[in-house]
């Protein structure tokens, strides 16, 4: 591994020594705390590299902060429902890619401007509002009067009200993480409404929901503090308060030397069965208006999949077998809009059909995938 | 836990209906003579029977027949806090001992679930779906998590019996 250190910062280049992982490098290195950035702003390579870091890394007496950022995207906890906490069309108009990541709690917006920092800890020694008060300490070191306090929910509120940090961690065999946000400044107009879900009323489900707040950038209060000034001072607090010194270790989770195993780790985390599909099971039940005709919906989705589907039409509009027809079309199918056009188009060119009921059909379809 | 729930329990109606006079004496000499530990002993030995084994994750698997049922243990539950949901694994779901089979969430964290052996999942408990706070108030009980079938019985004596747990986890207090 060849290391270059640039002022108080070293980059892991890609030429490795045989055998050599990104984890014995720490344990060579025999420093007691160590702290990381992300060269990627994917947020599928970052999630990648925050997992392969909690299996692979030895935590029991060491502890790590990794701090990165992505480009937009919304992630999501490991128990949503994505169609309950973000809209999901928007989404696709604007290229925002959706993520699911392993951690627990709720919906969040990632852009440039928001800053995602893990704490790496032992099990034994994981503890929140420590990690909390290293960002908190820090920004107030930068700023004294600025007043940021982290609440009994692990939020840190900007003056008593405005939410600037959402945290949530992941507990495994003999490590932990924590990881939180912090919003310096992030594209709020794109945050509300791409958190704003599209169906939500429509849905019913256990799924743990998002607790939503009104947030604020801290560049909104001081036009000074920007990200990577915010990063340093936190880095640097993190060193104090869990006594060591070191420099800032750049990371490339695109190394697979590096880290074996960190491709398909990311690979995993873009698969649709994981994204939508480890959506725990929920109903939707909606009232769409198709030609001023009113359908009546109802589908249970399981494993982000359609496990049962009724729809009430008036017979006069499209016969009922027709409407059998089609919703055993979408039976067992992926609760996808792609997914569905593809196996309504399919259908409808199976059947004999006249122009004029092809034509509902259709329309219905655009109505039901509407909810997707 | 019964036992634990009441102690907490009396001495809670006391301290809210007697705010301005010291407790009585009797109910503060139960609580400093009973250290937790004992707690334990008294409740294990008072829950049902069907041997208990345990992995050191802290989860239990009871057999009865060619099936085990998983849960994880009292000293888990209380150091989760309270459960909001809980993702289990699908029936037929086939898995190797230590294999991670799910997550509980609670208060925004997840916590990942590891086989206690290698079996199929025969059986879910979906009671948790709409009462996740089972797995406190009945971790051994009602709280379950899956049943599953036995492929390597001989799993079960690598597992700890419940003195073997009992020490383990005084270790771990230490």
């Amino acid at each position: 591994m060849i290391l270059r250190l640039l002022n108080r910062a070293c980059v892991l280049s890609g030429s490795v020594r045989l055998k050599s992982t990104l984890s014995t490098f720490f344990d060579e290195m025999g420093k007691s705390g160590i702290i990381l950035k992300s060269a990627t702003t994917g947020i599928f390579e970052n999630l990648a590299l925050e997992d392969w870091i909690h299996d692979h890394v030895d935590l029991q007496n060491r502890s790590m902060l990794l701090s990165w950022r992505n480009s937009p995207a919304v992630v999501i906890g490991r128990h949503q429902n994505p169609w309950q906490e973000c809209n999901l069309p928007l989404m696709r108009r604007l290229g925002i890619p959706l993520a699911r990541r392993r951690s627990g709690g709720g919906t969040v917006f990632h852009d440039f401007g928001n800053i995602n920092m893990t704490f790496f800890i032992s099990k034994k020694k994981y503890d929140r509002h420590r990690n909390l008060k290293v960002i908190t300490s820090a920004l107030k070191a930068l700023r004294p009067d600025l007043e940021v306090a982290a609440t009994d929910r692990f939020d840190i509120l900007l003056n008593g009200h405005y939410k600037i940090s959402g945290t949530a961690a992941k507990l495994g065999r003999t490590s932990a993480y924590h990881h939180c946000t912090l919003l310096c400044s992030v594209d709020r107009s794109v945050l509300s409404s791409v958190l704003k879900s599209n169906t939500s009323e429509v849905i019913k489900s256990n799924a743990t929901p998002s607790v939503p707040s009104p947030v604020r950038n801290l560049l909104d209060v001081d036009p000074t503090l920007d990200s990577d000034t915010i990063m340093n001072a936190v880095a640097s607090q993190y060193s104090n308060e869990f006594g060591f010194d070191g420099p800032v270790i750049t990371v490339d989770p695109s190394h697979e030397a590096l880290m074996p195993g960190i491709h398909k780790m990311a690979q995993d985390l873009q698969m649709w069965e994981w994204i939508y599909g480890r959506t725990p099971k929920f109903s939707v039940c909606s009232s769409l208006v198709v030609d001023d005709v009113t359908v009546k919906l109802d589908m249970d989705i399981k494993n982000g999949a359609v496990e049962q589907c009724a729809m009430e039409i008036p017979e006069d509009w499209l016969p009922s077998e027709m409407v059998n027809e089609f919703t055993s079309a979408l039976n067992g199918s992926k609760y996808c809009p792609n997914e569905a056009a593809v196996l309504v188009a399919a259908f409808t060119r199976t059947v004999s059909v006249t122009a004029d009921v092809a034509e509902k059909i259709h329309r219905l379809c655009a109505g039901v995938v509407s909810v997707m | 836990m019964a036992m634990c729930a009441a102690l907490r329990c009396v001495s809670a109606n006391f301290s809210a209906a007697l705010p301005l006079l010291t407790r009585p004496a009797h109910i503060w000499t139960c609580q400093n003579s009973l250290r937790p530990n004992v707690l334990r002993t008294l409740y294990t030995s008072s829950r049902l029977s069907g041997a208990l084994k345990f992995t050191d994750k802290h989860e239990w698997v009871r057999v009865e027949g060619n099936v085990g049922t998983v849960g994880i243990s009292n000293f888990a539950q209380e150091a989760l806090g309270d459960v909001v949901y809980c993702g289990l694994p699908e029936v037929g779901t086939k898995l190797e001992q230590m294999e991670e089979f799910g997550a509980l969430e609670s208060v925004k964290a997840a916590s990942e679930l590891y086989s206690p052996l290698t079996g199929e999942v025969t059986e879910i408990n979906t009671n948790l779906t709409d009462n996740p706070g089972l797995v406190n108030k009945a971790c051994y009980e009602d709280g379950w998590l899956i049943k599953m079938t036995i492929e390597k019985p001989a799993e079960l004596d690598e597992l700890m019996d419940e003195a073997a747990y009992e020490k383990f986890i005084k270790s771990l207090d230490s």
